[in-house]
C-alpha cells in the first residue's frame, strides 16, 4: 500500500487475479492505492496485513483516517481480479481473481466506502494508477486505449 | 525436516532440484528439437527460489507482453508448470512451425497461438516426464491453458495459487541455444509444499 498527497502519481504493474483499490479524498487531496493478493488474512500473526482483502482494505483506512480522511467523502475504484488462464476441464482453477473481487467488495461494504467505478472480471492484466493531484485513476491493458475509471 | 516454505530447502536440496532440473530440461530441449528439426543446445540450469518482482526482473518487466501456457499437476506430486515464451523464442518456433514471423505477441493468430500453446505443452511434458522417471512418481497433467498477457499479470497466477503457503517461485532458467543464438525462456516448477517434501524425501535429501 502507497499513500500520498498532492502532486504525486501512484502506480501498480500487471494486476492479474490480484486487485488494485484507490482511495481517494478530494477535500484534502489524499490518495492511496492498495494492491491485495488474496482474500482473507487467516494467520492473524502474519505481518503482511496488505497481502490480503480483509486486513489491508482495514489498515489502509486506519492509516488514511489518521492523515485526515473522512469516509463520506471517499472515492474509491477497483480494478483487477482477472483469471488469467481458462482451463479447460478444471474450471474452478484460478478463480482466486473471482474471491478476490467478491471479498474486497464486502469489505468495503462493512467499512461503509462506497466503490464509484470499478473494471474486474475478464482474462487480462491491468495496469492501475491514480493521480493524487485530482483523483484521475487510468487502467492500462494491452491492445486496449487507456481507460479513465 | 520438512519444510514449510520454497526458502528453506538447503543448498543440497537446491542442487539436486538443479540435477534433476538438467535432465529434464534436456528431454525438453530434445522434444523440441524433434519437432523443429533443428539442434537446439542447453545451458545447465539455474534454480532460483524468487520472490514475484524478482522473478519477472529475471524474465522480463511487469508489462512485457509474453505468451504463457499453464499446466496443473495432479496425482502423486500436486502444483503448476508454467513455461513462458518470450518473443525471440517464439518467433523461432513460428518460423519452423508456422512460417511466421511476428514483431509483437499483438499478431498472433489462432493458428500461431495454438502453435505455441502445444509447443509450450510438450516442453513441460517432456519435463515431467523425465522428472517423473527420475523421482519415481507418478504425476498426472491437465491439459494446457495459454495466454498472451503482461508477464506481471500473469506470475501472480502461482504466486495466488500458493499465496497461502509461500511468496516464492521456483524458477527453471535454462537456455536453449539454436543456430548459435541463446533463446531465452521461462519454466516454472511449482509443486505444493506437501509434494516438494514428498519428492525430497524419495529422494533422500530430506
Amino acid at each position: 500500500m502507497k499513500f500520498a498527497r498532492g502532486d504525486s502519481r501512484i502506480i501498480t504493474y500487471a494486476l492479474g487475479s490480484c486487485i488494485g483499490i484507490t482511495f481517494y479524498d478530494p477535500l484534502i487531496k489524499l490518495g492511496a492505492l492498495l494492491h491485495i493478493m488474496l482474500p482473507a488474512r487467516v494467520d492473524p500473526n502474519d505481518p503482511k496485513v496488505f497481502k490480503y482483502a480483509d486486513s489491508g482494505i482495514k489498515e489502509t483506512v486506519r492509516k488514511l483516517t489518521a492523515f485526515g480522511m473522512m469516509k463520506n467523502r471517499t472515492v474509491v475504484k477497483i480494478a483487477g481480479g482477472a483469471k488469467m488462464f481458462e482451463m479447460k476441464g478444471s474450471s474452478d482453477f484460478g478463480n482466486i481473481g473471482q474471491r478476490n473481487a467478491a471479498m474486497v467488495k464486502k469489505i468495503l461494504m462493512e467499512e461503509r466506502l462506497r466503490i464509484a467505478a470499478e473494471d474486474t472480471g475478464g482474462a487480462y492484466a491491468r495496469t492501475m494508477l491514480i493521480d493524487v493531484s485530482n483523483g484521475d485513476v487510468v487502467i492500462r491493458t494491452v491492445g486496449k486505449p487507456e481507460k479513465h475509471l | 525436516m520438512r519444510l514449510k516454505r520454497y526458502e528453506d530447502m538447503n543448498l543440497q536440496e537446491l542442487d539436486v532440484m538443479k540435477e534433476i532440473s538438467s535432465i529434464g530440461t534436456s528431454h525438453a530441449a530434445t522434444a523440441l528439437s524433434k519437432l523443429l528439426q533443428k539442434e537446439i543446445r542447453i545451458t545447465i540450469p539455474e534454480v532460483s527460489i524468487l520472490g514475484y518482482e524478482e522473478t519477472v526482473d529475471k524474465i522480463g518487466y511487469m508489462e512485457e507482453l509474453v505468451a504463457a501456457t499453464l499446466v496443473t499437476m495432479s496425482n502423486e506430486v500436486n502444483g503448476l508448470m508454467l513455461f513462458i515464451f518470450k518473443k525471440d523464442l517464439a518467433n523461432a518456433v513460428l518460423e519452423k512451425l508456422v512460417g511466421v514471423h511476428i514483431e509483437s505477441f499483438e499478431e498472433l493468430d489462432e493458428l500461431a497461438y495454438s502453435a505455441l500453446e502445444e509447443v509450450g505443452n510438450i516442453i513441460i511434458c517432456s519435463y515431467v516426464n523425465a522428472f517423473t522417471q527420475l523421482v519415481g512418481v507418478e504425476i498426472d497433467l491437465s491439459v494446457p491453458g495459454s495466454t498472451v498477457n503482461m508477464l506481471g499479470g500473469i506470475l501472480t497466477v502461482p504466486i495466488a495459487e500458493y499465496g497461502y503457503e509461500t511468496d516464492k517461485l521456483m524458477y527453471i532458467n535454462a537456455e536453449f541455444i539454436m543456430d548459435g543464438e541463446k533463446l531465452s525462456d521461462g519454466l516454472l516448477m511449482l509443486p505444493d509444499i506437501n509434494s516438494l517434501n514428498g519428492i525430497l524425501e524419495r529422494l533422500g535429501v530430506s
